[in-house]
């Protein structure tokens, strides 16, 4: 009849609840294993001289040892086939920061103009901003390639850093001005009260209210180029001006017959190391941002 | 219909305690209100009880079963929210309907069923409409019509009347009794509005930072107040309180304090001795004091500060020394500020605290 | 009089200062190229740049490019095998999954992968390279050779087996965009909605099915329609991981044939005519995409929009 609370029931209860979470930690942990396996080897590889699956032969420290000069040996040859590790880093390093920077500046200008001045068109260029940051920049590799070379910026890293730049404008600008929204007028109106021309009160008064978007903007500029590959890979033909992607791949590509795997691994750890930590600090500005941006794939 | 027992709950949110030692029996068709001011515990046991939380310590019985494992969906329990949570992408048909299709009942009977209830609770015509396009009243009518499609054991019922305009609140407090009444469906009701529960419950449970303070009728609640917080949390206009002691002048007893000098009989008088506690409070319900003229050993005397004239009554504001009392008097009272009035209690309207622990004495 | 008109100066100047910097290198770097990829497609240019017109013949020619029926297939079946298995597949299931246990337990699961995304591509490509190897040393043959089975040959001649690896390098990065998008839409959800329908008698896949999925519509569609422009567009980790291959464009898509058309040597490269030609048609419907999001999800954009509040 009505035996709704019994012994019986509690026991089929617990039962189903076991077995639920048993089917979905299950599900969970074979959809996430790939990518713990994977950076697993890597790790492993770097402090290991051969790999079998994920037992290294033997744990040594000898892939790290080139980080001494920062030059790549290869067995067999006299020269140095690689450019020095610390020069590519190096170009990595000032690429990304020149693009965090610029980003940043130029967004926080653009961001500042259109969330406070009101002017003919306003409503378009906010539209087009929206329109282009979710445009794919990649598919216009060859008319870039075209105009780089016509400026004379083929083959360098300024030419990359612009069009890096003018990519991820779209998204930085209208990021800023999401934060410039919310910045009250009052501290501007007496800053300009006060003296300041349209410039100076940007620079003194409304930034510092906006300094977490400028984080934000700054650290997803840098990662981006950081980690850029197709257009270093594209528009720099010297090794002179090669960033660590480009090494890395270099590394990939003739490993086993120039470089062993360990110092492969090695560069690729480093090269991943400030990315991973950036993204254990500073995680909420970069969430949020990659929802809103091209975070490509 | 089921009996329901609270034994030794307690909750715990890291480190703040919501809930702490609560032992409390409902029993079979008990219309039960768990009141108390916001955040004393008493939604958070309610949850207990539906058993969205798992209580930290302690043991829920659903008819001598302990049901703390059982999970919400297996409780037959029946549920009102304060947001009444109607799901918005569903019909007020389909919100209502939606446990009976969940247990995978025939299609005949879920239409039936709902009709039934629809009917029951007057919302027939609104059916095919969607939560969006309803008044708070007709949301608050789906709300409850789903809570009981289901024939439910139990129902519990969280503030489901805070969100109503004043007006509508009054006509469904008693609605909701009557209901009650006839479906005979245990039902524990949460609110802060001490109205509410002494209108509606069989019986109150008063709880405040997590800890029960007194069970009972209304009525038993009203007179014997087990202490200050009880004291001043029911009855509107709040009981007065002064402070006081207790001074023997031969076999007199008095309560002396700022503008109170009363004699009181000595089986009180014995037993507020008898408690050891000197630091006492006294307690007096506004409408447990005759406003006279003539000052005597019955009567506490002092000012006339302002009235508050309410229609059906009056509320007189009295200074007693530092203290202000209210005092409720009949229609038609007059009296200017300043004037000297004395205040007349009995003494079976009195109640006597300890001033440290709060616990009544007399 | 005058004052007006020097303030009026004055303002357009400073507006000048904040707007042109950013619009001048929006202008040139990504507007201009959009008309000019469409340009370049009506020659046959090459590495030296001459303009030599050629109008609708790299149209044509595409009509009779022997591998360009392939590439247009493998592209298609690339995008929604992607998108379903992983950038809205599994992004939607491990949301789902990690909404509805221990949420300390949930955010470290998401948060390894958001891994793939972050991790610079050619580190990424690199693991997957070394996982995939022939060897029973490498990874994935080693797990195999483990459990008694034989090990498999991933990316060289062996499909659809290469392809389920292109597929899976592309959507263990992907996924994470839905991700993140079902997660907070869940997250958004008001709990007392999951309460009461606990209450009404839902198990956890009925929860799933009547109550949070109805809620989502908005998200699943704006994932859906982001991610397949996004696959649509990508080609780098093929790239890195196939290159098209192996063998004559057995992976190849359709951006990667244009970037291969432009600039591999063994492509019979350098034909930055064709190529862009090729990149127009992928311009276009970005274009008509973005336009069609920015109308339909404005809203949705604005709820996206990074408000980051300390």
């Amino acid at each position: 009849m009505d035996e709704w609370y019994s012994l019986r029931k509690l026991k089929l209860a617990r039962i189903k609840r076991f077995l639920s979470a048993f089917v979905l930690y299950s599900i969970l942990i074979l959809l996430t294993m790939p990518i713990v396996l994977m950076y697993l080897m890597l790790f492993l590889q770097s402090i290991s001289d051969e790999l079998i699956g994920l037992i290294p032969r033997r744990l040594t420290l000898e892939n790290w040892y080139f980080l001494a000069n920062g030059y790549i040996k290869v067995p067999g040859t006299a020269g140095t086939y690689y450019p020095n590790f610390y020069l590519v880093a190096f170009n990595t390093f000032l690429l990304a920061i020149t693009v965090g920077c610029l980003e940043v500046l130029l967004a926080s200008l653009a961001g500042y103009a259109i969330s406070r001045y009101k002017f003919k068109g306003r409503s378009q260029l906010l539209a087009l901003i929206l329109i282009l940051h979710s445009f794919p920049g990649i598919t216009l590799l060859i008319a870039l390639f075209y105009v780089l070379n016509m400026i004379g910026l083929y083959d360098t890293l300024i030419g990359v850093l612009i069009v890096k730049v003018a990519l991820d404008l779209p998204l930085g600008i209208w990021i800023m001005k999401g934060f410039f929204d919310g910045v009250s007028w009052d501290i501007e109106m007496s800053a300009l009260v006060d003296g300041c021309n349209r410039l100076q009160a940007w620079w003194k008064v409304v930034l510092p209210s906006v300094r977490n978007g400028l984080m934000a903007v700054l650290i997803f500029g840098f990662l981006s180029g950081w980690s850029e590959f197709i257009y270093v890979l594209t528009f720099i033909s010297s090794q002179k001006y090669w960033t660590l992607s480009m090494l890395v791949k270099a590394l990939t590509s003739e490993e086993f017959v120039y470089v062993s795997p360990g110092v492969t691994a090695v560069a690729a750890v480093l090269y991943m190391i400030p990315v991973v930590l950036f993204f254990l600090f500073a995680q909420k500005y970069l969430l949020r941002i990659q929802i809103a941006g091209k975070g490509a794939l | 219909m089921v009996k329901v027992k609270l034994v030794d709950l307690h909750k715990y949110f890291g480190k703040v305690k919501a809930v702490v030692g609560l032992n409390l029996t409902i029993d079979d068709g008990e219309f039960v209100a768990l009141l108390g001011p916001s955040g004393c515990g008493k939604t958070t046991t309610l949850l207990m009880i539906a058993g969205i939380y798992k209580p930290t310590k302690g043991y829920i019985y659903f008819d001598d079963v302990i049901v703390n494992d059982l999970p919400p969906k297996d409780r037959n329990i029946g549920m009102v929210f304060q947001s009444y949570a109607l799901y918005p992408h569903m019909t007020v048909f389909d919100n209502i309907a939606f446990p009976l299709k969940l247990r995978k009942e025939p299609k005949q009977e879920i239409r039936k069923k709902v009709r039934e209830v629809a009917e029951l609770l007057q919302i027939s015509e609104l059916l095919d409409r969607k939560p969006g396009q309803l008044s708070g009243g007709q949301q608050q009518r789906v709300a409850l019509a789903r809570a009981l499609v289901k024939e439910p054991n139990l129902f519990l019922m969280d503030e489901p009347l805070s969100n109503l305009d004043a007006k509508l609140r009054v006509t469904m407090r008693a609605e909701l009794k009557r209901l009650q009444k006839q479906l005979g469906i245990t039902t524990i009701y949460v609110t802060h509005d001490q109205v509410e529960a002494m209108t509606m419950a069989d019986r109150i449970a008063i709880l405040n930072k997590g800890i029960l303070q007194q069970v009972g009728r209304p009525e038993e609640l009203y007179d014997k107040p087990a202490n200050l917080f009880v004291a001043g949390f029911i009855g509107s206009p709040p009981m007065n309180f002064v402070e006081c002691s207790l001074n023997q002048k031969g076999d007199d007893y008095f309560l002396e304090g700022e503008g109170i000098n009363l004699k009181v009989n000595r089986e009180i008088g014995k037993i507020i001795v008898s408690s050891g506690v000197s630091e006492l409070i006294l307690g007096v319900r506004p409408e447990d004091l005759e406003i006279g003229r003539a000052p005597d050993t019955q009567s506490i005397t002092g000012e006339v500060y302002v009235l508050e004239p309410l229609g059906r009554d009056v509320i007189v504001n009295v200074k007693v020394g530092n203290n202000m009392l209210k005092v409720l008097a009949p229609q038609g009272f007059k009296a200017s500020p300043g004037e000297k009035v004395a205040l007349k209690l009995k003494m079976e309207r009195m109640h006597i605290f300890d001033k440290r622990s709060g616990k009544a004495i007399v | 009089m005058l004052n007006v008109i020097k303030f009026k100066r004055i303002r357009r100047a400073y507006l000048a200062a904040f707007l042109v910097p950013s619009m001048a290198v929006i202008f040139l770097f990504f507007l201009f190229p959009v008309v000019l990829t469409l340009l370049i497609g009506l020659t046959d240019m090459t590495f030296s740049f001459e303009w030599h017109w050629v109008y609708l013949d790299n149209y044509f020619q595409m009509f009779s490019d022997r591998w360009a029926p392939k590439i247009l297939f493998n592209t298609l079946f690339y995008v929604f095998s992607t998108l379903a298995l992983f950038n809205f597949g599994t992004a939607l299931l491990i949301s789902l999954i990690t909404n509805h246990i221990n949420e300390k337990v949930g955010a470290v699961f998401r948060a390894i992968w958001l891994l793939p995304r972050i991790t610079p591509s050619t580190v990424y490509a690199l693991m997957w390279l070394w996982a995939t190897r022939d060897e029973p040393t490498a990874l994935f043959n080693w797990i195999l050779t483990g459990l008694g089975l034989k090990p498999v040959r991933w990316l060289w001649y062996n499909p659809p087996i290469n392809w389920l690896v292109v597929i899976a390098v592309n959507g263990f990065v992907g996924a994470s965009f839905g991700m993140i998008i079902f997660t907070a839409a869940l997250k958004s959800i008001p709990e007392d909605y999951i309460r009461a329908a606990k209450v009404d008698g839902a198990s956890g896949w009925q929860l799933v099915r009547y109550v949070e999925l109805p809620l989502m519509k908005w998200p699943l569609m704006f994932v859906a329609a982001y991610q397949t422009l996004s696959l649509l567009t990508s080609y780098e980790y093929i790239f890195l991981v196939t290159n098209g291959g192996p063998g004559l464009y057995t992976t190849e898509v359709w951006a990667l044939y244009s970037y291969h058309i432009a600039f591999s040597q063994y492509a019979g490269g350098g034909r930055l005519g064709y190529g862009a030609a090729l990149s127009t048609i992928l311009v276009a419907i970005g274009l008509i995409m973005s336009v069609i999001y920015w109308k339909l999800f404005r809203f949705r954009e604005l709820m996206i929009e990074p408000k980051i509040e300390d």
